[in-house]
């Protein structure tokens, strides 16, 4: 017997445990969303229906769209607000004191590490109208009470409670890009009389993309992904007004109905949707994508 | 990056907004804190800002909500996850870092690519897989699904670690008679433990928090500390104190763990794509 090249011993066993954990899921998915496979029926009596499912996905399920819209509107609104805050407090905390800043940075950095779904508990004990202190805040300086998690807001309570949680991961990551911005090029354009608008984003901005665009596309793929938050605060109520991706998922595979070979084609959906995104971001990393 | 040449007003101002923006990302746990030591008629009421502590919710999670049950079922599936994740990822990170094989970063950045997962993408295989197997509501079974998303983060923030310490160090190893093998284990091993640590924390928190995969798979016997919003999912009737009791509990471990990895924060971020 050939004896196998050194590095499949360092290599293999994780790559195995991988294969079976990852792999195996992935293509079981595909499988599960061709049959009609229902929980209350049982694994022998699914039937294999081809694209079926997709078919009723398209154009016969009237949550379909409705759901990607709410993700997509959810997706754009926090990730743009998380971008944005994040780059001003980074540049905000790029010209304090180092100690300051690390103090600073150590309690910034507290709500993206907590557990997601604790921090749902959190804000539905914030958010609640008659015992919450955000409208206890609000009633002291003269406004109304506000029904936070009813129809009309539960969506944006979400987007906003996303925003509190990982507009944090933005300062972290935008502020060590930053850091990593020579001077030089700086204090020549400063003397060359540039103002700071006109530095920012013709030679800071530019220098720190790369670690910028890696930043940005994790939070896309992330918030895409977003269940906890949503399932803690609303549970993707009232009605359907928070029912995003994930959500949806849970809610025709095992909450409302327990259609287990539609919600499986929502899943290989949300697979197709988001490997674009997967190989922009492994080209991003190797550094030639732009 | 920093120039001198803003006038001190406008120093002032920077300061006071991240101060402020930094209040913002803790009072939520400030009041959390508050409210857990809120006695059950200050409970309902927020403008009660001042008041007598109580420790009352804490003991009725423990007693009553038999929480103690929960963090052990975390402990048993995070500790045996991290383990493992740490010993099959760190030789693969070696493997990746010293070896050169054809399509080796190929492989590595599909290994990457995993990490972005969605665990909504899995779990209903794991579901059915496990009905079909008796294996839903076992730790163990939790603990290897796991492995999916800890093993890509430990070998991709190994892999850095390693690559960091000169293969100088090791050849001269391997000229004194060292095998690969007792290479790695005396020599690369004991100076990359710093960096296995930092490692380890990571796998910790995130598994530790992770609340998709566990909320389908456990429904009792191995139900985990994030899975625990289930009991608190009505607004009326809901305990707040004990609800906030329970929350201090399950994130102070979190925040005290991530005070030891700040240098880090940003390597274990993007999956140690990044040296930060």
């Amino acid at each position: 017997m050939r004896r196998l090249p050194q590095h499949y011993v360092f290599i293999l066993p994780a790559l195995i445990v991988l294969a079976v954990v990852v792999i195996f899921p992935t293509v079981f998915l595909y499988y599960i969303s061709c049959t009609n496979f229902d929980l209350a029926q049982g694994w022998a009596a699914r039937k294999f229906v081809w694209f079926d499912n997709y078919r009723y996905l398209f154009f016969e399920d009237p949550l379909f769209w409705k759901s990607l819209s709410t993700t997509l509107v959810f997706v754009v609104a926090s990730v743009s607000c998380e971008t944005v805050l994040g780059m001003l407090v980074a540049l905000g905390l790029n010209r304090l004191g180092s100690g300051l800043r690390r103090v600073l940075l150590a309690l910034i950095i507290i709500p993206m590490i907590c557990t997601p779904s604790i921090i749902s508990l959190i804000w539905k004990l914030m958010l609640n109208t008659e015992y919450g202190v955000t409208n206890f805040l609000l009633r002291s300086v003269g406004a109304h009470n506000v029904n936070w998690l009813g129809e009309k807001l539960a969506l944006c309570s979400v987007i906003l409670v996303d925003i509190w949680e990982w507009t944090p991961y933005m300062v972290l990551m935008l502020f060590a890009a930053l850091q990593s911005v020579p001077l030089e090029p700086i204090e020549a354009a400063v003397v060359d009389g540039a103002n700071s608008i006109q530095i920012f984003f013709r030679i800071t901005l530019p220098m720190m993309m790369k670690l910028f665009l890696i930043a940005l596309t994790l939070r896309l793929v992330d918030s895409f992904k977003i269940f906890d938050i949503v399932y803690g605060l609303t549970q993707g109520g009232p009605g359907s007004a928070t029912e995003v991706f994930s959500m949806r998922i849970f809610r025709i595979g095992f909450q409302h109905t327990n259609w287990i070979g539609r919600a499986s084609a929502y899943a290989v959906i949300v697979l197709l949707i988001l490997s674009p995104i997967f190989s922009r971001f492994t080209k991003l990393v190797k550094g030639n994508a732009y | 990056m920093q120039i001198e040449r803003k006038p001190l007003a406008s120093k002032i101002l920077v300061t006071a907004l991240v101060v402020a923006f930094t209040a913002v990302c803790v009072f939520p746990f400030y009041w959390t804190l508050l409210t857990s030591v809120k006695s059950r008629v200050d409970v309902i009421d927020p403008s009660v800002w001042f008041f007598k502590p109580t420790i009352e919710n804490y003991v009725n999670v423990f007693t009553k909500r038999n929480l103690l049950f929960n963090i052990v079922n975390s402990l048993i599936v995070v500790s045996s996850t991290t383990v493992v994740s740490l010993a099959l990822g760190t030789l693969a990170a070696y493997g990746f870092a010293r070896f050169s094989f054809k399509r080796k970063e190929d492989v590595a950045f599909w290994v990457l690519s995993l990490r972005m997962l969605p665990p909504m993408a899995v779990v209903i295989s794991f579901f059915v897989l496990g009905r079909l197997l008796h294996m839903l509501d076992n730790h163990l079974y939790l603990a290897i699904i796991y492995l999916s998303f800890n093993i890509p983060f430990t070998i991709w923030m190994m892999r850095g670690f390693i690559e960091d310490v000169p293969i100088e160090i090791e050849e001269s190893a391997w000229i004194d008679g060292c095998s690969r093998y007792s290479g790695f284990f005396r020599i690369v091993f004991p100076i990359v433990s710093p960096g296995l640590v930092a490692t380890a924390i990571f796998c910790v928190i995130q598994s530790w928090n992770e609340f998709s995969l566990a909320f389908f798979l456990t429904s009792f016997n191995a139900k985990t500390i994030p899975t625990i919003v289930t009991a608190f999912l009505s607004v009326t009737g809901v305990l707040w104190g004990e609800m906030a009791a329970v929350g201090i509990i399950a994130i102070t471990p979190i925040v005290v763990f991530s005070f030891f990895v700040q240098k880090n924060l940003v390597r274990g971020m993007t999956f140690g794509a990044i040296k930060g």
